[in-house]
């Protein structure tokens, strides 16, 4: 250090500053190490997380496809409503936000924060719906003070609403908020949190003909949540609308003639397959569960023992009774077991396989032969066919017309039903096929388990000599097939390997049972040549009976009729079940009747209308 | 009283560096306030301008005098502390401020200035190898004083860089291995007396966010998230000046003070860092060589002591930023906005220049 005039010996303190600056130099080296890890190692992290940081994705909801009856009516709206939703990311305090928010929108605090933590799960910049369809008041007031709330954002949405209530409503279906489970899940995959989706009937199965398209609005945000402008905007998508086969009218009536009772009814068109009604009872009003709508409801809803929520036309099984004995008779007629002029005696009781097996009628029918036995729906003269078929081929038989088989309908959660045979009781029961069995097999009772739209659509076949149809409620224009998870319907019939001349005797029978003073002379109609079936089943297991008495109701079997009309160009099915409703006769063929005449009514306008 | 001899004795080559450091600091002041009204760009063009016109009066006198009175400076900073303490008024969660009409000045960054000048005093005559008692035990006292009031305003953080001034003194006075350990042991006693007793619950907070960063994104961690997420996203190149997604839209908490470094790295990248690090560094080795070119005991620990008192708050800085330091609320000298700060740091910066250049002026 030439020139520095150092008075004092200082190289001692020196060395020890150069020491310092030393650690200094490796303190540096290992700052830009830590620096390279952040900004080049962990760059993608970061990088990602700003992107996350100031840009908030803004569902814009789509309007959801409108659901109308075959006649444009519409069955399922929208409404425009508002809601607001909280984003905990621009939340300083969530605590005091919760309180201030609470205050703001007069609601429960706990509710609120309850509310918040059921969505805890989800990213911190995801809005959590608070309240919905909020009153004027309340928007102006959230509006106003949009910017000491920078943490709730309101949103315009349409909303479902179903301007006939109850009316179809197990058809319809109804639509849910999303819940976490669901999303974490992943089962809708485009869809958001607090997005309603179709939780069943139609608004299920055609969610993603009827979701349209969520638009979305992206927008830099500033840390504070206000936005400072947009990125993208995409247009939501409006869902498609989807025109239903039912007929408003028939609809509407067949759940008035169910009130009070538990049961289901069908009308639909045998040409076709179109469903023209599908009611099941009780019901209830889908608009309630649009709603975030009080748990206790729900539970209420859930928890009823007359299962309101339970669609019974295709969900619900039942022992299909003397119905089954069309089943039967053809089955016979095609094994050439019988003709028309086999004749059996029916004296009220038989002893089959050692056992007694009585008819309806105490003191006997007499000589039955085909006509008169499904006319009278004797008991005794299916006993016969039943011990000349045996079991292998009743359920061959069974299955070939539609039973133990889903019939393809669109709408989700259809039952197969049961066709017992004796490999079927070994598997489950683990127990030998009793012959006493097939005997009850053979008149509908027994293990065997239908749903009435496998009674609607065998009568359909029926009616048709020998081609089935696939029911279907949604008209075949506007049905997209991107959003179709079933196969074809309608138009894809085929046919059964029996002689049409076999289903021309059984019709006869049926036609002798609605008109020639049969056990369904109650569906009669004046000029309208109505061919039909009643059944009355009796009730399955010990269970039920136990839970019915409990329920202070009287033990009735359940009611069925199916039939269809005119006999000879059949324009339309019925097929009624009334639980518990007593004798077929008495209860579900009245009914049939009444649908059978407005049927006739409105189409004989429409005819008319035609020809002018 | 200065003659042109000194003034060609000024090492310009360290102011030059300085301002240098200084504008970069104003660039990106810039970058992250010019949306937000302050204009705290110009009012940091200013403030340096005036520590600038402070630091060239201040060299006036020499820092033999200075240190010679020293004690009296101490005694009277010391009561603008206790003053402080129970007249100030709370700006910014501390009573650390003194309200002018035009501005607050925080006492506490000054005291920093003298406690230099008084340890130099102490030292000034000690000639020993080795540190002893007295000296040390005094010049802990004279440091503990001051850290006590400026601890109790609540600022730790300013506290806290009293005591890289206290070790560089004992560090040249000759402390030894010993005497480190034996302080490593009453700091430890010391830190966990004062996580019981002294400090708050948001300093408290601060330390645990240190510790578990991830755990609470929307709380007390949050600066550090958001200074990481700035200074990871910014890449080798960044994403351009003014074009910081961070900083711009305000995620990045106290962006032009303490977290100005997060928005270099946030816009200009691993590179610029890497940039400001080396003109820093170039700075500060500047300093360090300055340590020997004075012409007396007192000089060398001034020189030295202000070095430290920097090079403290650079890296409590910057390890702040990418996460490895609680948020202590200590700025980047030279670079970060505020008045008090820089002007503290231009008055050390003052000092070493008032050395370097009588460095030959026989007394």
């Amino acid at each position: 250090m030439k020139g520095n005039r150092i008075y004092e010996d200082l190289f001692p303190i020196i060395r020890r500053a150069n020491g310092i600056l030393f650690l200094l130099k490796i303190i540096f080296i290992f700052l830009i190490l830590s620096f390279w890890k952040v900004q080049i190692l962990d760059h993608e992290k970061y990088w990602q997380r700003s992107e996350a940081n100031r840009i908030r994705e803004i569902a814009l909801p789509s309007h959801r496809g409108l659901i109308l009856d075959r006649n444009g009516k519409i069955l399922a709206d929208n409404r425009g409503s508002f809601k607001v939703s909280l984003i905990r990311e621009n939340c300083k305090d969530l605590d005091k936000s919760c309180r201030r928010v609470a205050r703001l929108l007069k609601m429960d605090e706990a509710v609120l924060k309850e509310r918040i933590k059921k969505y805890e799960s989800l990213p911190l910049f995801k809005p959590i719906v608070v309240k919905e369809n909020l009153s004027l008041e309340d928007v102006i007031r959230i509006e106003a003070r949009k910017l000491e709330f920078p943490e709730l954002i309101l949103q315009t949405e349409p909303k479902r609403f179903y301007p006939f209530g109850n009316l179809a409503a197990h058809v319809v279906g109804y639509i849910q908020e999303l819940s976490p489970q669901d999303i974490e899940k992943g089962l809708y995959e485009k869809k958001r949190l607090g997005d309603l989706v179709g939780r069943t009937g139609v608004e299920k199965e055609f969610e993603p003909v009827l979701a349209g398209r969520d638009g979305k609005l992206l927008e830099v945000v500033d840390s504070l949540g206000r936005a400072k402008g947009e990125v993208s905007k995409q247009e939501p998508g409006k869902g498609k609308d989807l025109t239903l086969t039912l007929d408003f009218d028939l609809q509407k009536k067949a759940e008035e003639l169910l009130e009070g009772k538990e049961g289901a009814v069908i009308v639909l068109d045998p040409r076709t397959g179109e469903i023209l009604a599908l009611a099941s009872y009780p019901t209830y009003d889908p608009n309630r569960f649009i709603n975030r709508f009080t748990s206790e409801e729900w539970i209420g809803i859930v928890n009823s023992p007359v299962f309101p929520l339970e669609n019974r036309a295709i969900r619900g099984l039942y022992s299909p009774g003397s119905i089954f004995k069309l089943t039967m008779a053809l089955g016979a007629l095609d094994l050439g077991l019988i003709n028309d002029r086999t004749t059996f005696f029916c004296s009220g009781t038989i002893r089959i396989y050692g056992q007694t097996f009585s008819c309806m009628a105490k003191s006997g029918h007499g000589s039955m032969n085909l006509y008169s036995g499904i006319r009278n729906s004797c008991n005794i003269f299916f006993y016969q066919l039943g011990k000349m078929m045996d079991i292998e081929r009743i359920s061959y038989y069974a299955e070939m017309l539609g039973f133990g088989k889903k019939t393809g309908v669109d709408l989700i959660g259809e039952k197969e039903g049961l066709v017992p045979n004796p490999a079927w009781k070994e598997k489950v029961k683990n127990e030998p096929w009793q012959p006493g069995e097939t005997i009850s097999v053979s008149i509908g009772q027994g293990p065997l388990l239908v749903t009435p739209i496998q009674v609607a659509v065998q009568t359909a076949l029926i009616a048709n000599r020998g081609r089935s149809i696939i029911p279907h409620l949604v008209k075949s224009g506007s049905r997209e097939k991107e959003g179709s998870g079933s196969q074809a319907f309608g138009s894809e019939s085929e046919q059964v390997k029996i002689d049409p001349s076999n289903f021309e005797k059984v019709i006869r029978g049926m036609w002798e049972g609605v008109n020639n003073e049969g056990t369904g002379r109650a569906a009669k109609v004046d000029q309208f040549d109505v061919c039909g079936k009643t059944g009355s089943t009796q009730l399955m297991s010990q269970e039920k009976i136990d839970q019915i008495r409990g329920m202070g109701k009287e033990i009735k079997t359940h009611s069925w009729f199916t039939g269809f009309a005119p006999k000879d160009h059949p324009q339309v099915v019925v097929t009624v079940l009334v639980e518990y409703g007593g004798m077929g006769g008495a209860t579900a063929a009245p009914i049939a009747r009444q649908l059978f005449e407005l049927y006739r009514e409105n189409n004989g306008r429409q005819k008319s209308s035609g020809q002018y | 009283m200065v003659d042109r001899n000194l003034l060609g004795n000024i090492d310009w080559t360290l102011i030059f560096l300085l301002l240098l450091n200084s504008f970069v600091g104003v660039i990106f002041i810039y970058s992250c306030s010019h949306y937000s009204p302050g204009n705290f760009y110009l009012k940091q063009i200013l403030w340096i301008i005036l520590s600038l016109v402070v630091l060239f009066l201040f060299l006036l006198f020499d820092y033999k005098v200075l240190v010679t009175y020293s004690f009296y400076f101490y005694f009277v900073i010391i009561c603008i502390l206790g003053g402080v303490l129970i007249f100030g008024r709370f700006l910014r969660g501390a009573k650390s401020w003194i309200v002018f009409p035009f501005f607050h000045a925080q006492p506490s960054e000054i005291a920093k200035i003298i406690l230099i000048l008084l340890l130099a005093f102490v030292f000034s005559e000690f000639k020993t190898e080795r540190l002893s008692w007295g000296k040390g035990a005094l010049s802990a006292g004279v440091v503990a004083l001051p850290f006590i009031l400026v601890a109790l305003q609540p600022d730790l953080g300013t506290a806290l860089s009293y005591l890289p001034i206290f070790l560089a003194s004992t560090i040249l006075a000759g402390l030894n291995k010993k005497t480190v350990i034996f302080l490593l042991i009453i700091s430890l006693i010391l830190g966990l007396f004062a996580w019981n007793f002294v400090l708050r619950d948001y300093q408290k907070k601060r330390l645990t966010t240190l510790i578990f960063p991830g755990q609470d994104p929307l709380g007390s961690s949050y600066h550090v998230t958001q200074s990481k997420i700035a200074i990871g996203s910014g890449g080798l190149l960044g994403k351009g000046y003014k074009k910081g997604t961070q900083s711009q839209l305000r995620f990045l908490p106290a962006r032009h003070t303490d977290f100005i470094f997060s928005v270099i790295g946030e816009e200009f990248g691993f590179l610029g860092v890497t940039l400001a690090l080396f003109l820093y560094f170039i700075f500060l080795l500047r300093l360090f060589k300055s340590v020997g070119q004075s012409r007396d005991r007192a000089g060398v620990y001034i020189v030295f002591m202000v070095a430290m008192m920097i090079v403290f708050q650079f890296l409590v800085n910057v390890m702040m930023v990418i996460g490895f330091f609680p948020v202590t609320g200590i700025p980047l000298p030279f670079y970060s906005y505020g008045g008090s700060s820089l002007l503290t740091n231009y008055l050390g910066i003052s000092l070493v220049l008032n050395v370097k250049m009588r460095r030959f002026v026989n007394v």
